[in-house]
């Protein structure tokens, strides 16, 4: 016999007293507002007078009160909510997000539901409406977002509002759906000249390896799935076995790109221009099919090339914090010396937001320095 | 019919509800609801589509100003109205209502003027309450509720389409059959807790600004003296002075009621009079309930059983309460009663509202001895009072002694001078003795017809010469049984006036010398449904207006008494079901109720709870049942409803289906994981594939054979755990 697990969520009591329990917040209209004055003055009239037919009007008012509360309370209860969101998305880049929302009711229908996305304790409007949503039913809404800086957005929940059915109150329901997108720095355009000194500057340190290219890297033997235009004949005929020759990679040169974290409050707004400015870089040398490798304070991305590096080197830089440099004027993160040319990094940049100049001379050993006066003028028009 | 044809039309018809309040109520005059009712009309035509009037009403243009100056000019006509005109606040209050909603009927553009049509029309249904206590209302007051939720409705389905928000899901424009039906459903639950808050909501009004229930009846035949007559006046009235329920008599029995007034003991050959002016007061013996001393002497084994009386007497120009003879308690809500020397009912004062009343009355019997005693012994006081005669009365005096002349016994020569009278005169209504000097002559030796005060007035006068003690009562004699809600209805045209002959052991015995006339009650064929419509009024009254906080305690002390009951039931019930058991269960629930009361609760308890948790445990397969046997609109579902059961019931055993997973990999799922289900889960599993995606739909016998495999896999899930 197996063992049960004991998933008390799932149990139907609990969910039961979960649902009692969920979070609603209710709020007047003006409307609510004037009938609720109107609702106080019959009843005073009716206490005053003591006239039956005053109570019997107030009787029917408070029924309204009552049913807005069952009918509205019918609207949010029994709705789920699905969001789909992307693993990341590029500050200031309008991104489509998706909600599924489904009625799980049998019988009756949802209405007049205006949806809140909840992030950060805060409801936000996104002009989400869903007038009619027929029982048992989806319906899947899109909505642009546009993040205006890089990091973690955390939707904690989905809060859900309803006039029905008079619009005298508009209750919203809260529904978790938990997610988290992570913003990655916006991709810049650099002025030319500064790529071009880049590459220039960056050919010395090229090594070769196999690649697209005219020039013979090596020599050996056929495997399945080889291109047969690439078998070299003179030395299959020499041989007696299928050899194929490779060719050397015309672009072999790698580039390494240090990115400092350390600066001081002040120097944050050009922090995080030059985040934005590494990522534009890293960008443009993965379009150009550059072996990169990104370090950003401890973390370093390894070499690598393509779309999929590209997206792991700007994660890195959605997560990179600023850091507060130490008492002497050095960066935090020396001790883990990125900045020190150990082995083979190829052509090294390094970019630094904020550095003394001792501090500068002292640790960083590397082909191109980006000071702090370098990135203003760099990204000034960021 | 398009919501928005829909919203305007409802408001309109809001509106007209409120004025329609208005009008019954009377407080509309006529020069302003006729250009009110045109206004409605044209308005509802505007909101119905007719095109003319739309067509019409779209080249009139006028400017918002000419509106406010017209608004103003309106509050200057309130400002005369209440200075000049009404002098009053309500009137004039009501008649500037009516010119607002008109303003605003003839305004109606934005959402606004909308909304303000709508406080406009609460304000006109409040002020008809304030001014009607009438069974009218029930019927505008329903209207009113039904339209206020369809305009309240429609106010926000159509604010919703036309809000400018990114809509994601468009409201259908037209009204459909299932917006049709759930706004009606919705009507139906604001009746209910109307209703149901009506009655529960605490009453703590004082009520010192309720307003009289209209103008006071001119009651005649009721003061210190009454002219020979004058009764006649009103026997044509049908207006209703009162109803008169019998709460322990059974209605068919009673096809008369007499409810005493007054009784007169001086005849001065015109007018009838007391003797006596002073009243004493009652005591209470309890709250709100006083005790009427019986007037006159009764021997207690003459009385026969107490008549116990609901009454409602309307607001009448007279402090008189009336009740069958004679009271012996009176409960209503009184500071003080009054009882004169001859068993009179007052109340200090004419009351200013309708009053509810209740009277416990014991009627007496003639005793056998005094029918057949030659001569009766009569106590000097009620010679002294009772035998009085006018001066010219030797003709009476004659007539009675021949008419009486072979009568043995006294109660022998009354019936006589009774016969006599029913026997020789007829009952006419147009004969008006008030102006005669000697109306009593004129109606026994010349015209020979008259009415109840001129039968009763000859009678008492011809008894009192051949010295039988009489008086002459006047009050009411209901005829008029109400079928529907079991009460007579009492008009102004039953005023009546009757005798009471005095024996000295048996004490006052009604008599009543005037011929039964028939014609006095309607007996048109639309007289049951006035019948109908009379008792819905009384419940009206009784039910609503009349509703207080005694009547909350006493439904309180009703479902106390319910409860009681009930439990009582189930303690029998309990004690039948447990009979088959053994009378050992029977002896312990003896024991139980000897030593402590609070165990019948317990065990009663036990059993609901025990019986809930049986149906918690079967409601798996209950569920299932339904699945597969109660009709439904999406009969494709059932085999998906069946899947997800069974899949619930895979994750209760520790398999669960990944949202990934499709059907297929979680069949598969399940037979690496517990291998005994597989098959079950697999059949299954193709069941839903054929039902959900394929084109040929589950037969019922499919449908039966998946819901068997998931009751199998359901005893499968029992058994293992």
């Amino acid at each position: 016999m197996k063992h049960l697990p004991l998933n008390l969520r799932a149990t139907p009591a609990v969910s039961f007293i979960r649902g009692m329990f969920r979070r609603r917040s209710i709020h007047f209209t003006p409307e609510g507002t004037r009938f609720l004055l109107f609702t106080l003055g019959i009843g005073l009239a009716a206490i005053n007078t003591g006239n039956n037919l005053f109570y019997l009007l107030l009787a029917m008012m408070l029924s309204f009160i009552v049913i807005s509360g069952l009918l509205s309370e019918h609207c949010l209860r029994r709705l789920e909510f699905h969001r789909h969101v992307p693993d990341l998305i590029m500050a200031n880049e309008p991104t489509l997000l998706t909600l599924s929302v489904t009625n799980r009711n049998k019988h009756l229908p949802s209405f007049s539901l205006r949806l809140l996305d909840v992030v950060e304790g805060k409801d936000i409007d996104r002009g989400l409406a869903i007038h009619l949503l027929p029982p048992q039913s989806s319906v899947l809404l899109s909505y642009p977002l546009l993040a205006t800086k890089r990091g973690w957005i955390r939707f904690e929940g989905i809060g859900a509002q309803t006039l029905f059915p008079f619009g005298l109150f508009r209750k919203i329901g809260r529904y978790s759906t938990e997610a988290r997108l992570l913003v990655s720095p916006p991709i810049k355009p650099l002025t030319l000249r500064f790529v071009d000194e880049l590459f220039s500057e960056g050919q010395g340190e090229s090594l070769s390896r196999r690649g697209d290219g005219t020039q013979l890297y090596n020599l050996r033997l056929y495997h399945p799935g080889d291109d047969s235009r690439a078998i070299h004949w003179m030395t299959t005929a020499r041989t007696s076995q299928l050899i194929v020759r490779e060719t050397e990679a015309e672009d072999q040169r790698r580039i390494t790109v240090i990115l400092s974290v350390v600066a001081p409050e002040e120097g944050g707004p050009l922090f995080e221009r030059s985040v934005t400015f590494v990522a534009s870089l890293l960008w443009q040398l993965t379009e150009r099919a550059y072996p990169v490798q990104l370090i950003v304070g401890s973390e370093d991305s390894g070499f690598g090339s393509g779309p999929a590096h590209l997206l792991a080197m700007l994660r890195l830089l959605a997560l990179c914090e600023r850091q507060w440099p130490e008492a002497d004027g050095v960066g935090n993160d020396r001790e883990h010396s990125p900045f020190n040319n150990e082995g083979e990094r190829g052509y090294t940049v390094a970019v630094l937001p904020w550095s003394n100049q001792a501090a500068a001379t002292n640790a960083v050993q590397a082909d191109r320095v980006l000071n702090a006066a370098q990135l203003e003028e760099l990204t000034h028009a960021f | 019919m398009p919501f928005d044809q829909a919203f305007a039309l409802s408001s309109v018809l809001l509106a007209t509800m409120a004025f329609s309040g208005l009008v019954l109520a009377q407080s509309v005059p006529f020069w302003l609801a006729l250009p009110m009712v045109i206004i409605l009309m044209i308005s509802a035509l505007h909101a119905g589509g007719v095109h003319f009037i739309r067509r019409a009403i779209a080249r009139v243009t006028v400017s918002p100003t000419m509106w406010n100056i017209l608004l103003i000019g309106a509050f200057a006509l309130l400002l005369i109205d209440l200075t000049v005109v009404s002098r009053d606040l309500l009137p004039a209050g009501i008649h500037f209502l009516v010119v607002l909603l008109a303003v605003k009927l003839l305004t109606l553009q934005q959402r606004r003027d909308y909304r303000h049509l709508y406080a406009i029309s609460l304000m006109a249904i409040l002020a008809s309450a304030a001014l009607t206590s009438d069974a009218w209302y029930v019927p505008i007051f329903l209207l009113y509720l039904i339209t206020a939720v369809w305009t309240l409705l429609l106010y926000h389905m159509t604010q919703e389409t036309g809000d400018t928000a990114v809509g994601h899901q468009t409201i259908p424009i037209r009204i459909t059959r299932h917006f049709f039906w759930l706004t009606n459903g919705t009507v139906v639950l604001a009746i209910a807790l109307t209703l149901a808050i009506f009655f529960l909501i605490p009453r703590m009004g004082a009520g010192v600004l309720q307003k009289t229930s209209g103008e006071a009846l001119r009651a005649t035949g009721f003061s210190d003296r009454v002219d020979l007559g004058t009764i006649g006046s009103v026997k044509q009235d049908p207006q209703i002075v009162m109803r008169v329920e019998l709460p322990d008599q059974p209605a068919v029995d009673k096809d008369r009621l007499y409810l005493r007034g007054l009784a007169y003991d001086q005849y001065n050959g015109q007018s009838w009079t007391h003797s006596g002016t002073r009243r004493r007061s009652l005591s209470l013996v309890a709250e709100g309930t006083f005790l009427v001393r019986p007037a006159g002497s009764r021997s207690s084994n003459s009385l026969s059983g107490s008549v116990r009386q609901d009454i409602m007497l309307e607001t009448l120009d007279t402090a008189v309460l009336f009740a069958a003879p004679f009271a012996e308690l009176v409960s209503g809500e009184f500071l003080e009663m009054q009882a004169d020397a001859m068993g009179g009912l007052r109340l200090p004062a004419s009351p200013a509202s309708r009053i509810r009343y209740s009277v416990i009355s014991q009627a007496p019997q003639l005793a056998a001895d005094e029918r057949m005693a030659s001569a009766l012994d009569y106590p000097d006081a009620i010679l002294a009072h009772y035998l009085q005669v006018p001066m010219a009365s030797q003709h009476v005096a004659d007539l009675a002694r021949r008419v009486s002349i072979e009568a043995t016994t006294p109660f022998e020569r009354t019936l006589a001078i009774q016969q006599h009278l029913l026997k020789n005169y007829s009952y006419s209504l147009e004969a008006d003795t008030a102006t005669l000097s000697h109306p009593l002559d004129e109606f026994l030796f010349t015209r020979k017809t008259g009415y109840c005060e001129h039968y009763a007035t000859a009678m008492v006068v011809m008894l009192r010469t051949v010295g039988i003690p009489a008086r002459l009562v006047t009050g009411f004699l209901a005829t008029e049984w109400n079928e529907y809600g079991g009460y007579f209805t009492v008009r102004q045209r039953d005023a009546h006036a009757w005798v009471e002959v005095y024996f000295p052991h048996s004490g006052w015995i009604t008599m009543d010398p005037t011929p039964t006339v028939s014609t006095a009650i309607s007996t048109s064929r639309w007289a049951p449904l006035t019948r109908f419509g009379e008792s819905v009024r009384l419940q009206w009254d009784r039910l609503f207006v009349r509703y207080s906080v005694k009547d909350q305690l006493a439904v309180v002390h009703g479902v106390r008494e319910g409860t009681d009951a009930l439990r009582e039931r189930v303690s029998r019930g309990v004690s039948l079901l447990s009979a088959p058991i053994g009378q050992t269960l029977s002896r312990l629930m003896h024991m139980v109720r000897t030593f402590h009361l609070g165990m019948l609760e317990l065990i009663t308890g036990v059993i609901v709870v025990g019986s809930a948790l049986f149906l918690l445990m079967l409601r798996d397969r209950i569920a299932l049942w339904a699945t597969t046997h109660l009709p439904t609109s999406h009969p494709e579902l059932a085999i998906v409803q069946l899947y997800a059961r069974m899949l619930r019931m895979m994750e209760r055993h520790g398999v669960r289906k990944s949202p990934a997973a499709t059907a297929s990999e979680f069949a598969r799922l399940v037979e690496q994981e517990w291998k005994a289900a597989a098959p079950i889960v697999a059949n299954v599993t193709a069941l839903y594939h054929q039902g959900r995606f394929s084109q040929t739909p589950l037969t019922p016998g499919e449908l039966s054979r998946a819901a068997e495999q998931v009751g199998q896999l359901q005893s499968f899930t029992h058994v293992v755990r």
